[in-house]
């Protein structure tokens, strides 16, 4: 089977900065991965460069997704191919609604895989059954998108607009942080309903808690910008546990 | 006929000789000869000037213009400037002169006095000689002086006391001339009588010519407890020139609203001037421009507290491209007898270059402690991040843009209160931003040029 993503010894700098410094990593449909580390080993950046974020240069390596070259696509492509970035900071867009904006995202992501554009009506039933599905009850479609939000409502409206794009691969940044318990079950449970055998997702995260609810097939520690270990889910109980430390230890082993 | 052999641009001289030939002069003697006082003490506006420090009038001063011909459109010539499901009073105006063939009156006469001024004069002569000027505004620079001065038509509206007017008056001036440099140069009135409400549009369009110059005064008065919800449209073709004043008397407990939308045109120059005559008088004034390429597009405010408890609110925003120019400079004045005044101020502006320039300067002038004022101005460029945000999600960078200065625009236009001409000015300004061709603001089909020039 080919992977959905696969990415090779991949180095990227910020402003000159050396973030990520030989990333390898393979993921396969139906899969659920992990990637924790402490506080700026670069997790977020390896989703910003995936995603295609500008200011981010790829200085060495490759990223295949679906057997396409990644690098070479556009962020919008990126997306419309099925890569999706669930944003740790979701970003406010004050006089767009969340209803314009996934509408015309659905339609320009229906439009690159031939087909037909959903109805003004097509699209409100999807968006409606979409959020009955993930449990939420928020009304925030005719709000500007993310626009005075609170954080649990940004972290459910990222699963919600998931939920409807359907990618093949989803990166979730930290889409565990600033939820309450329920939140925290519903994103959960969102996740455990949205995936299959032909999609996969990568959680990035600090803590073991969500989990307890997605059980990951791998989780890798990333460390200075480098995967220093990866192992099943035992090892993020392990770190929950211990920390850090003991595995930048090893690193010098 | 001025030519241009010595000197590059126009002397005051020349500019008067170009405008006087107007034909019979709307105003009284009396007040000819204050205008032609004013206009010898008047210069022709220079960067020296206060309020014209940032707006060279020199591209004007490049041209001669010509007053254009008094022409009977038919009605399918402009149907293209048609606001679909606008269904007004229409007063319209070629060149300056008044078309009535193409003109319409929908609400009663009994309610609405509608029509143009040179015969609104000689009509209604003591509620002509009661307004015409009262504002003077021949003091204000030397176009508005021209203007009263030699003005000899315009738009005339008289809403009587207590009458809630059902449609909108839709004020149309074309220019038509065959590529040639046409000038119009109209003085309109409007009266919105005590407790009265309506909606006017005054919109400005190009028919064969992109080269129009449009000097014009719009007088208005709004008496106590009226409402008047004012409109302007400048859609006038792309080499166009427009010197533009509006001023308004508001008296006790009147409310007005106006929405100035500058969308094409080399120099618009907007003055926009409010004064409160009487207390719990409110004003908001709004607007958007869009100038593109080496355009310059200036809204000048000047908004006078002279009685208390009212209220003023500015809110302006401009998208500049190219090496284009947006000008806000909005004055805002409260007396010392004006206590328990509120003046609020908000100019926002993205320019899509490095090129592009912005001048903002919101202005108070307080002379009582019983006030709440605020100011703020921002100048920036489209959010990166949440392009990035939308890209994420599959959209276009060139659409993703198209929504954000959309949204931008919208803050402003969803303050219009006429529905249909909102629905109207958004969709133009959708097709703007897109770089589609708008062919409502060009003389010739086909002839558009607007490429959003985003770096
Ligand atoms: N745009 C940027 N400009 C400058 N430095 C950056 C930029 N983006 C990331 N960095 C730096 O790169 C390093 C990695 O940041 P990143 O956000 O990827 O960390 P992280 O692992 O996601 O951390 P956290 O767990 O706190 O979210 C940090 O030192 C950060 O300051
Ligand atoms: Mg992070």
């Amino acid at each position: 089977m080919e992977p959905l993503l696969k990415i090779i010894d991949l180095h990227a700098t910020v402003e000159g900065k050396k973030i990520l410094n030989g990333i390898n990593l393979e993921i396969y449909p139906g899969e659920i991965h992990a990637i924790m580390g402490p506080n700026g080993s670069g997790k977020s950046t390896l989703a910003s460069v995936l995603a295609g974020k500008p200011g981010y240069e790829v200085t060495g390596g490759q990223v295949y997704f679906m057997g396409k070259n990644l690098l070479e696509l556009k962020p919008e492509e990126r997306a419309r191919e099925g890569l999706f970035l669930a944003f740790q900071h979701p970003v406010e867009i004050p006089g767009v609604t969340l209803v314009n904006f996934l509408k015309t995202a659905v339609e320009e992501i229906y439009k690159h895989r031939g087909l037909e554009p959903p109805s003004a009506a097509q699209f409100l039933r999807l968006l409606r059954e979409k959020k009955e599905m993930l449990e939420f009850d928020m009304k925030i479609e005719n709000r500007s998108v993310n626009e005075g939000f609170s954080g649990g409502e940004k972290k459910k409206n990222e699963m919600l607009q998931l939920a409807v794009l359907d990618p093949k691969l989803a990166i979730l940044d930290e889409i565990d942080s600033g939820l309450d318990v329920d939140a925290l079950r519903e994103v959960a449970n969102g996740v455990n309903k949205i995936k299959n055998e032909n999609n996969a997702f990568l959680l990035i995260t600090h803590y073991q808690r969500l989990l307890n609810y997605v059980v990951p097939d791998k989780v890798h520690i990333l460390y200075k910008g480098q995967i220093i270990m990866s192992g099943d889910k035992n090892l993020a109980l392990e770190v929950e546990e211990r920390g850090y430390d003991w595995i930048k230890n090893n690193e010098t082993v | 006929m001025p030519t241009l052999t010595k000197n590059k641009y126009l002397t005051k001289q020349e500019l008067i000789e170009i405008l006087q030939n107007n034909g019979e002069p709307l105003a009284s003697k009396n007040i000819q000869e204050l205008a032609e006082q004013a206009i010898s003490q008047h210069d022709i506006p220079h960067s020296k000037m206060e309020e014209w420090r940032k707006t060279s009038l020199k591209k004007l001063l490049e041209h001669t213009f010509r007053y254009g011909k008094k022409i009977d459109l038919e009605r399918h010539v402009i149907e293209r400037f048609n606001i679909s499901g606008m269904y007004s009073n229409l007063l319209v105006f070629v060149n300056g002169y008044f078309v009535p063939s193409l003109s319409r009156l929908l609400d009663s006469s009994d309610i609405v006095v509608f029509s143009n001024m040179a015969e609104a004069r000689s009509m209604f002569p003591q509620v002509f000689d009661k307004y015409y000027n009262r504002t003077e505004a021949h003091k204000v620079n030397l176009f508005a002086a021209l203007n009263t001065r030699y003005a000899a038509d315009g738009a005339f509206v008289l809403i009587k006391d207590n009458v809630k007017v059902k449609n909108p008056v839709h004020i149309y001036f074309f220019s038509d001339g065959e590529d040639q440099k046409i000038i119009s140069q109209t003085r309109n009135l409007i009266i919105a009588g005590a407790g009265s409400k309506a909606s006017v549009l005054l919109s400005y369009h190009p028919l064969s010519t992109d080269y129009m110059y449009n000097n014009s005064v719009t007088e208005i008065f709004v008496e106590h407890d009226a409402y008047m919800d004012f409109n302007i449209f400048q859609g006038e073709g792309y080499d166009s020139f427009h010197t533009n004043l509006v001023n308004v008397e508001v008296e006790r407990g009147g409310q007005f609203y106006s929405h100035t939308i500058s969308l094409c045109g080399e120099i618009m120059r907007n003055d926009l001037r409010v004064r409160f005559n009487g207390p719990e008088a409110y004003a908001e004034l709004n607007g958007l421009a869009m100038p593109d390429h080496d355009q310059v597009h200036d809204n000048t405010l000047f908004v006078h507290h002279k009685s208390g408890g009212s209220i003023s609110r500015q809110f302006y925003r401009n998208i500049v491209d190219n090496n284009a120019r947006a000008v806000f400079y909005g004055k805002v004045l409260i007396d010392k007898g004006a206590k328990k005044s509120e003046a609020y101020q908000l100019n926002n502006n993205i320019l899509l270059t490095t090129t592009a320039k912005v001048h903002s300067k919101p202005h108070l002038i307080i002379y009582n402690d019983d006030v709440a004022a605020s100011h703020g101005s921002t100048t920036g460029q489209i959010d990166r991040e949440a392009l990035f945000y939308m890209q994420a999600r599959g959209i276009s960078e060139k659409k993703a843009r198209t929504l954000l200065l959309q949204a931008f625009a919208n803050e402003v236009l969803n303050k219009i209160q006429i529905d249909t001409y909102k629905f109207y000015v958004k969709t133009l300004i959708r097709k703007r931003l897109q770089g589609e061709k708008v062919e409502m603001l060009c003389a010739k089909l086909g002839q558009c040029r607007f490429e959003p020039d985003y770096e």
